[in-house]
């Protein structure tokens, strides 16, 4: 077995191989496949790898097929548990609908940001905003 | 190549036939040396006996042959274009695409097999014991080859690999030296003669068709109908065929030879992108070494230009193999060293250079390095299958899993542990309780705990599992510049471990008359805090050297605790100041000075604790002599507090004399029999007062216990006490500070000299029978 016994109190993503995991990249996006492949940065290579789209109690999967994740944009990974996949509450539907629904919730958002500005700019208040993402 | 393969020939043939092999070979192999690029300098020795007179025949004959191939690439014979020529000669009708369909596929596959190859009557006649795949292997195997290359064959060839080690940078040691040839070759040399080269080939004419004796039939109706098309069709992810197919009819009985000639129908067109290119081409090499010259049969053996399904197939595999080719070959040293990494990058981009006009190579060039290629591929293929085989069958519970998942132990074995060893590296350092503090912490606790628990079974002590990571010792890399000899001057080549000296940045001293006193006085603080400074960093290193301690080997502990006393030597120096002459008290200038200094007081409280007896009475002292200068200093810092604990430590551990000249420089009557004027200052302060107590407590101690006291024989505490306690009295109750604490036994202390109306009065003031006020 590849049991990395010899590294006791080290992270490493071999014992992880070929094994369904779910990836957070830094862009927000949600990969799931099966890791094949690693190398010393935490490259991945990502088999019939799934980007799954959540919005709400809803989520919609778009097949991407192979994928070669640059070792820096990861934001976690972690295993699935293939008997609590099957017991997850959420509900699939279509590409379609999910982009659909995810439209709609980014229109939700951006409204009430509006809004919120307006609100403030009456008060006469300013809302700290983000002009720079990541660090700060 | 060609010497030896000529020599051959010289015995049993007619010189006819030699003369027209000799050119056919000519002809064939003048591609390949420009492949190569290497001159015709390489001398083969074949392994039977062969004379020196052929030998130098045939470097002669290599000689003519150089020019031959010149003329032919460059000279007259030369066509420019061969684009263009070649145009007209591709099968329009097929559409590349058809050519990936399915039922071509496996026909195609089960033509190319090598059971044809070894059924091949010439091929076996030529072979006289099929020598065992593995065992020939790649004694010069490139360190390129991945780790599938070395699965079967394990380490002893890596001994090969250093020698022949590209990265000893020159190009030159790219292009591997060309070993003897193996018998096989020149047997087949002898069979597979090509036809008689009648002009000399023209770029870009059509590519010689002609078969060698021994072809059987099926190989040259299948590759007439293929499209001599040099585009690159398009990859299809086949792998699990391939895989299936390769793994049976690989097997060790396999030549080289046919190895290349199964490697010939395949990826013969596929036009390689530089990437990829750059990095095979030291494979490519490395194979020719191990086929010896490339004899005119490789050459004949791939009559056309095939566009196969295959040749996509293998395309692919090659691409999918060569991520993982590439790194673990690199990492197959044991200590990846950052020198060879940078090496490896240099060869990498030197090939790209050297690669750069093979988008001009002769067709046959590519072919040739195709071919090559897809050999050093199948033998990888077949390595490989052999290691992941062995990884299968050794997780026989996983073996349900295997069949479920095909795309299973993509990673090999080879690859994951040198993934691993990377990461063991890194882990590397050379001072493990600075590089990763938290780690060693973390593990020793936990050590601590089992080996309580293990304290408590009584059972046999267990081996824990313990990243054992080799402590590098740490080099000092001083940059000694190049220098030519006979020149006059060094080379600088700077780089991030060794940046160019831009500046000169000399240190003077300046000794100006006319610096202000201001300046001294200025200077005297930096220095003390330097001075500070310095102290600190002992402070630290004792305290690793400690944990140091603990951790080494018994022989090695003497050792230890040497540099231990001699930094705390240090320390104490720094602290205490320099002693002029031996004779001479050293001046409590320099000590009050850092005592001054906030950091100063709270390096004091930590060098107390590390200072033998002697040696943190004579700091106590001194702090005490100067008390009344350090209180008004540290009103507003009011560090001095922090003195407390270890100068309560110290003077509970002090003789009756000391601990007398102790009260006596606190109370500042050292010189008069009187306590000074600034007593009642440190009554005032927190620390004096507390130390004050802490001083009359421990004398309180010292009465007590023996009968015949000490201390009491001595006027001077008695003296000391009963003026004190006067001081006491006369000082408000206001303004007396508000002790640290105050030490239960004073009050017996104060019975023994004051009656019993002042002895109220001082218990109410002071607040010794402990009531809260």
């Amino acid at each position: 077995a590849t049991a990395m016994n010899y590294m006791p109190g080290t992270a490493s993503l071999i014992e992880d191989i070929d094994k369904k995991h779910l990836v957070l990249l830094r862009d927000g996006r949600t990969l799931i496949g099966y890791l094949r492949s690693i190398d010393q940065f935490a490259n991945l290579v990502v088999h019939q790898t799934l980007e799954r789209i959540h919005v709400g109690q809803k989520y919609g999967d778009i097949p991407r097929g192979i994928f070669v994740v640059r070792g820096e944009n990861v934001v976690l990974l972690g295993e699935i548990d293939l008997d609590k996949e099957n017991m997850s509450t959420l509900q699939q539907v279509t590409v379609e609908k999910i982009l659909e629904e995810l439209r709609a919730e980014q229109e939700v958002r951006t409204k009430t940001e509006k809004l919120k500005i307006r609100f403030c700019q009456e008060r006469g208040l300013v809302l700290p905003h983000l002009d720079t993402l990541d660090e700060y | 190549m060609l010497g030896p393969g000529s020599a051959r020939r010289r015995g049993p043939w007619r010189p006819r036939d030699e003369l027209a092999s000799a050119t056919q070979e000519l002809g064939a192999t003048s591609r390949e040396m420009f492949a190569l690029g290497e001159g015709g300098g390489a001398a083969l020795r074949s392994l039977d006996e062969s004379p020196i007179e052929e030998d130098e025949e045939a470097l002669r004959e290599e000689d003519h042959d150089i020019d031959q191939f010149n003329e032919d690439t460059f000279g007259t014979g030369a066509v420019e274009d061969w684009e263009e020529q070649h145009e007209g000669l591709d099968d329009h009708a097929e559409d590349p695409d058809d050519l990936l369909k399915e039922n071509n596929l496996a026909e195609s596959i089960s033509k190319l097999v090598i059971d044809s190859d070894l059924e091949d009557p010439a091929i076996m006649r030529a072979i006289p014991s099929n020598p065992p795949l593995q065992a020939p292997p790649r004694l010069n195997a490139s360190m390129w080859d991945g780790p599938m290359v070395f699965g079967g064959i394990g380490n002893p060839f890596l001994s090969h690999l250093e020698e022949n080690r590209m990265l000893s940078g020159s190009k030159d040691s790219i292009l591997p030296k060309r070993p003897a040839l193996g018998q096989d070759e020149e047997r087949d040399l002898s069979d597979r003669a090509p036809p008689p080269r009648s002009t000399s080939p023209v770029i870009g004419s059509p590519p010689v068709r002609t078969a060698p004796i021994g072809t059987p039939p099926k190989h040259m109706s299948y590759l007439a109908s293929q499209q001599p098309s040099i585009l690159c069709p398009t990859p299809v992810h086949v792998r699990a065929p391939i895989h299936q197919r390769f793994s049976a009819p690989f097997n060790e009985r396999m030549s080289p030879t046919q190895l290349l000639n199964l490697a010939n129908s395949s990826l013969r067109a596929h036009h390689f992108q530089g990437g990829v290119t750059q990095m095979l081409n030291p494979l490519l090499l490395g194979t020719a070494q191990q086929t010896g010259r490339m004899s005119p049969s490789h050459f004949a053996r791939m009559p056309g230009l095939v566009g196969s399904q295959l040749t996509a197939m293998k395309a692919n595999l090659l691409q999918s193999r060569m991520g993982q080719m590439m790194p673990p070959v690199t990492g197959f040293r044991p200590y990846f060293s950052p020198a060879t990494a940078g090496h490896l990058q240099d060869i990498r981009s030197s090939q790209s250079i050297f690669r750069a006009d093979t988008t001009h190579l002769h067709p046959q060039h590519r072919r040739l390095l195709n071919q090559r290629l897809q050999l050093q591929n199948s033998r990888n293929q077949h390595r490989g299958l052999n290691g992941s085989a062995g990884d299968r069958h050794s997780r026989g519970s996983y073996h349900e899993q295997a069949k479920k998942d095909p795309y299973g132990n993509l990673m090999t074995q080879r690859e994951k542990e040198w993934v691993s060893k990377i990461q063991m590296m890194q882990l590397q350092s050379a001072d493990p309780y600075l590089d990763d503090y938290y780690y060693q912490n973390y593990f020793e606790r936990l050590e601590k705990k089992q080996a309580a628990l293990d304290l408590n079974s009584e059972g046999p002590k267990k081996e824990r599992t313990k990243l054992i990571t080799p402590q590098v010792a740490k080099l000092e890399h001083t940059y000694r510049p190049v220098q030519f000899e006979g020149s006059l001057g060094k080379l600088t080549v700077s780089s991030v471990n060794n940046p160019r000296k831009m500046i000169d940045a000399v240190v003077t001293t300046r000794t100006d008359d006319d610096e202000t006193k201001e300046k001294l006085v200025r200077d005297k603080r930096r220095q003390t805090l330097f001075t500070i400074e310095r102290t600190y960093s002992l402070v630290l290193e004792v305290q690793d050297l400690e944990k140091k301690f603990l951790q080494v080997s018994e022989a090695e502990r003497p050792a230890v605790l040497e540099q231990r006393k001699s930094k705390i030597i240090q320390m104490y120096e720094n602290l205490r100041g320099k002693q002029a002459h031996s004779t001479e008290r050293v001046s409590d200038d320099h000590f009050v000075q850092i005592m001054c200094i906030r950091k100063g007081k709270r390096l004091a409280a930590k060098v107390l604790h590390l200072l033998s007896t002697e040696q943190a009475a004579n700091v106590v002292l001194a702090t005490a002599r100067n008390l009344p200068y350090l209180v008004k200093k540290d009103s507003q810092d009011e560090v001095l507090p922090c003195l407390t604990e270890p100068c309560s430590l110290l003077v509970n551990r002090l003789p009756s004399s000391a601990l007398t000249e102790l009260l006596q420089q606190l109370t500042g009557s050292a010189q008069s029999s009187q306590p000074g004027s600034q007593f009642p200052s440190i009554l005032q302060n927190k620390f004096g007062l507390t130390l004050f107590y802490v001083i009359l407590s421990q004398g309180e101690r010292l009465q007590s216990s023996e009968a015949a006291s000490e201390l009491m024989q001595d006027n001077r505490w008695t003296e000391l006490v009963f003026a004190v306690t006067r001081e006491l009295l006369k000082v408000p109750q206001a303004s007396l500070a508000k002790p640290l604490f105050v030490p239960t036994n004073l009050l017996a202390l104060f019975s023994h000299y004051v009656d019993r109306q002042t002895l109220n009065v001082l218990e109410s003031k002071l607040q010794l029978s402990g009531k809260p006020r």
